[in-house]
């Protein structure tokens, strides 16, 4: 700031006021920019120069490949189908969580008993270290002496003990069923805070126009949550398109590759297969999948403020 | 046309009572105001008419149909909120016609009753609009359209103008006297505004703390207020109140404030309520009813408000604040000496003990002679 202020001094006479300002300007965005490129543009490119290569990750050595690496990907069996793994698995953990999210926040938004205890316990989960809480559910899940097995057969609902992780489709439902369990309070607190803020009025209005309970959250309270439910599902989105720790810790990606995703896809090449350059180019290619959310939310924020 | 009756309609919150032992009774056709300020329980009269609010006991009519047990839906009451309420993801025609729609009308039967409904209120231009396009007294009047195409058996309006500006709600004003005599529907309003109630109503209910202190036409409310209360929320600006003694002395009726001595006329007050050694009375008089002559007692200006049509003149009678409205041709300057009489005809004498009105209310003659002050 002071450097700022005395540069601008130094120069002023000489200036127009205008062109000082700008200066000025340029001064105090300055250091926003070098740490923007530090963390953000520099691993973008490089990761995008990395992909061109072949290296091997221990030594960080390798050879000029071209597109190779994107021709073998897109070639190969696996990549498509991490691809669509990731989108089973972003599109069931999404639309649980978000179901799940309003049904709650509409719930805690009514008058119950323990309301503010309620609304403080259901962010438990999304506080929790994601380890700590996939360390719980791989025990309540555990075919041998896990308590889901167990309550369910006690409850007479199955008759032997399912594999909830290890066979295909429970681990791809366990894995969306966690994630839907640890995301869904963020839809909670960001529809709950919108709901607050639509005015009683309407809702008698509504009353008095002759609407019932499901007319006016037909034609109220869903109107109403149009914006922010759109933000937290393309937040949501993006944020679960690219989950790893969740996946990797509860399925490791299997059974076999049932449940790997691209980013556990990107693990696989860099630290299992050493191929830092493949590493890369599955990262670019998913990050040209995320820059479609991307132009759709700017479209968004441009058509809402127009 | 139908009439709308409260009876012993009472309304606790808890210890709090809202409102207490309301009984009213509104005539079919007929715009009265509920008129109060802030936490008079006039808003939750009209909560608890709309259905909004449940009376905590008494019985509420709408025509010869006791609604206690109604939903909002079903009373065929139309309501405009203080903030219009207007759904703000609809369009002009969606709003007015969400009412109709709910209540399953035809398609082609909607559109015609919102073109209709939109003509009378000069809306056409506007139906493709969203609310937060349009400017306080648009969506004021769509609020209005959104009651009016429903064809409700009454109106509720709750302080419908106090969110347009001085002008504006003029305006408004006007264009709602003017919807009331076209469609001669009973309307019920409410407002903390004593110019909009008086202006428009054909009877006011004042209210305050929960309790309805008088129900009548605006001119008997100017002229008679029943209690210090009423008195000294009606009129702009309100009337001067001067604490003292009221005493009877043979024939003669003699009002005493420290320094300041009147004789009024002998049948101002009932005989009954006077006792030995005097009573603690608030003389009320308006401000134009306080006049200035030569002859009168002597006073001194303290301010001059001019408005252009008139000057409000506060005074200074005996070390009391009186204040009076002269002609725009009368010119006055602060410390300037003057004469003032009051108009023995219209004083108002309420007890101090519970403000309530002690004049005989005969009616006075007109050739009453004004009280001479005695220093």
């Amino acid at each position: 700031m002071t450097n700022a202020g005395a540069t601008a001094q130094a120069i002023a006479p000489r200036l127009k006021l205008s062109t000082q300002y700008g200066l000025l300007g340029a001064l105090l965005i300055a250091p926003t920019v070098l740490i923007f490129c530090a963390v953000i543009v520099y691993p973008l490119v490089s990761a995008i120069y990395l992909s061109l290569f072949s290296i091997y990750t221990p030594t960080l050595k390798g050879s000029w490949v071209g597109l190779d690496n994107y021709v073998a990907l897109l070639a190969s069996g696996e990549f498509w189908n991490a691809f669509w793994v990731n989108v089973v698995w972003t599109v069931g953990t999404l639309v649980l969580q978000v179901v799940l999210g309003v049904a709650l926040a509409l719930l805690l938004h009514q008058n119950i008993v323990f309301r503010s205890l309620a609304r403080s316990l259901i962010l438990f989960p999304y506080f929790m270290s994601t380890v700590v809480a996939v360390l719980v559910w791989r025990w309540v899940f555990n075919d041998l002496y896990g308590i889901l097995n167990h309550a369910m057969m006690w409850m007479g609902l199955m008759s032997v003990p399912l594999d909830w992780i290890g066979s295909m489709p429970n681990a791809m439902i366990s894995v969306i069923l966690v994630g839907a369990w640890k995301y869904f309070p963020f839809v909670v607190i960001s529809v709950l805070a919108r709901l607050q803020t639509i005015p009683d009025h309407l809702y008698e209005a509504a009353t008095m126009d002759g609407a019932g309970w499901w007319g006016r959250f037909t034609d109220i309270t869903l109107p109403q949550l149009r914006e922010v439910l759109f933000i937290v599902i393309l937040l949501r989105a993006i944020w679960d398109f690219k989950e790893f720790d969740l996946i990797y810790l509860l399925t490791g990606g299997g059974p076999v590759t049932a449940t790997q995703t691209l980013p556990l896809l990107v693990y696989k090449h860099a630290f299992a297969l050493n191929e830092m350059g493949g590493a890369s180019a599955v990262a670019v290619l998913m990050m040209l999948f995320m820059l479609g959310f991307m132009l759709l939310y700017f479209r968004y924020g441009r058509a809402t403020e127009s | 046309m139908t009439k709308v009756t409260f009876e012993r309609v009472h309304k606790a919150f808890g210890a709090f009572v809202a409102l207490e032992e309301l009984d009213l009774a509104i005539r079919s056709g007929e715009f009265v105001s509920l008129l109060g300020p802030s936490g008079c329980g006039k808003t939750t009269t009209l909560r608890m008419l709309a259905g909004l609010e449940q009376p905590t006991r008494g019985t509420i009519s709408v025509g010869d149909r006791v609604v206690n047990e109604l939903p909002p839906a079903e009373r065929d009451l139309a309501m405009v909120f203080q903030s219009y309420a207007l759904y703000p993801h609809m369009t002009v025609a969606q709003n007015i016609e969400y009412p109709l729609r709910k209540r399953g009308v035809a398609r082609a039967v909607r559109r015609e009753q919102v073109l209709r409904a939109a003509a009378q209120l000069q809306l056409e231009a506007l139906l493709d609009r969203k609310p937060r396009q349009l400017s306080g007294g648009q969506q004021q009047r769509v609020a209005l359209g959104r009651a009016l195409v429903r064809n409700p058996a009454a109106f509720l309006l709750d302080e419908p103008l106090s969110n347009l500006d001085a002008k504006l709600r003029a305006h408004m004003r006007a264009e709602l006297i003017e919807l009331h005599q076209r469609i001669g529907k009973t309307m019920i309003y409410v407002t903390h505004d004593q110019l909009e109630a008086m202006t428009m109503s054909d009877r006011i209910a004042v209210l305050d703390q929960g309790r309805l202190q008088q129900f009548d036409t605006p001119l008997e409310i100017y002229n008679r207020p029943v209690s210090l209360f009423v008195a000294g929320f009606i009129g702009t600006p309100a009337m001067n109140l001067v604490k003292g003694t009221l005493k009877a002395d043979g024939n003669r009726l003699v009002f005493d404030a420290g320094g300041l001595s009147l004789e009024l006329p002998p049948a101002l007050v009932r005989r009954d309520v006077l006792r030995e050694g005097g009573i603690a009375v608030v003389l009320g008089v308006r401000p134009e009813d306080v006049l200035l002559a030569t002859d009168g007692e002597r006073a001194t200006v303290k301010v001059v408000e001019p408005t252009g049509h008139e000057s409000i003149v506060f005074f200074d009678l005996m070390d009391h604040t009186v204040v009076g409205r002269v002609g725009p041709d009368v010119r006055l300057a602060a410390g300037e000496p003057v004469g003032l009489t009051l108009n023995a005809a219209k004083l108002h004498v309420f007890a101090a003990e519970d403000g309530r009105r002690l004049n005989a209310d005969l009616q006075p003659p007109a050739t009453q002679a004004a009280p001479s002050l005695v220093a």
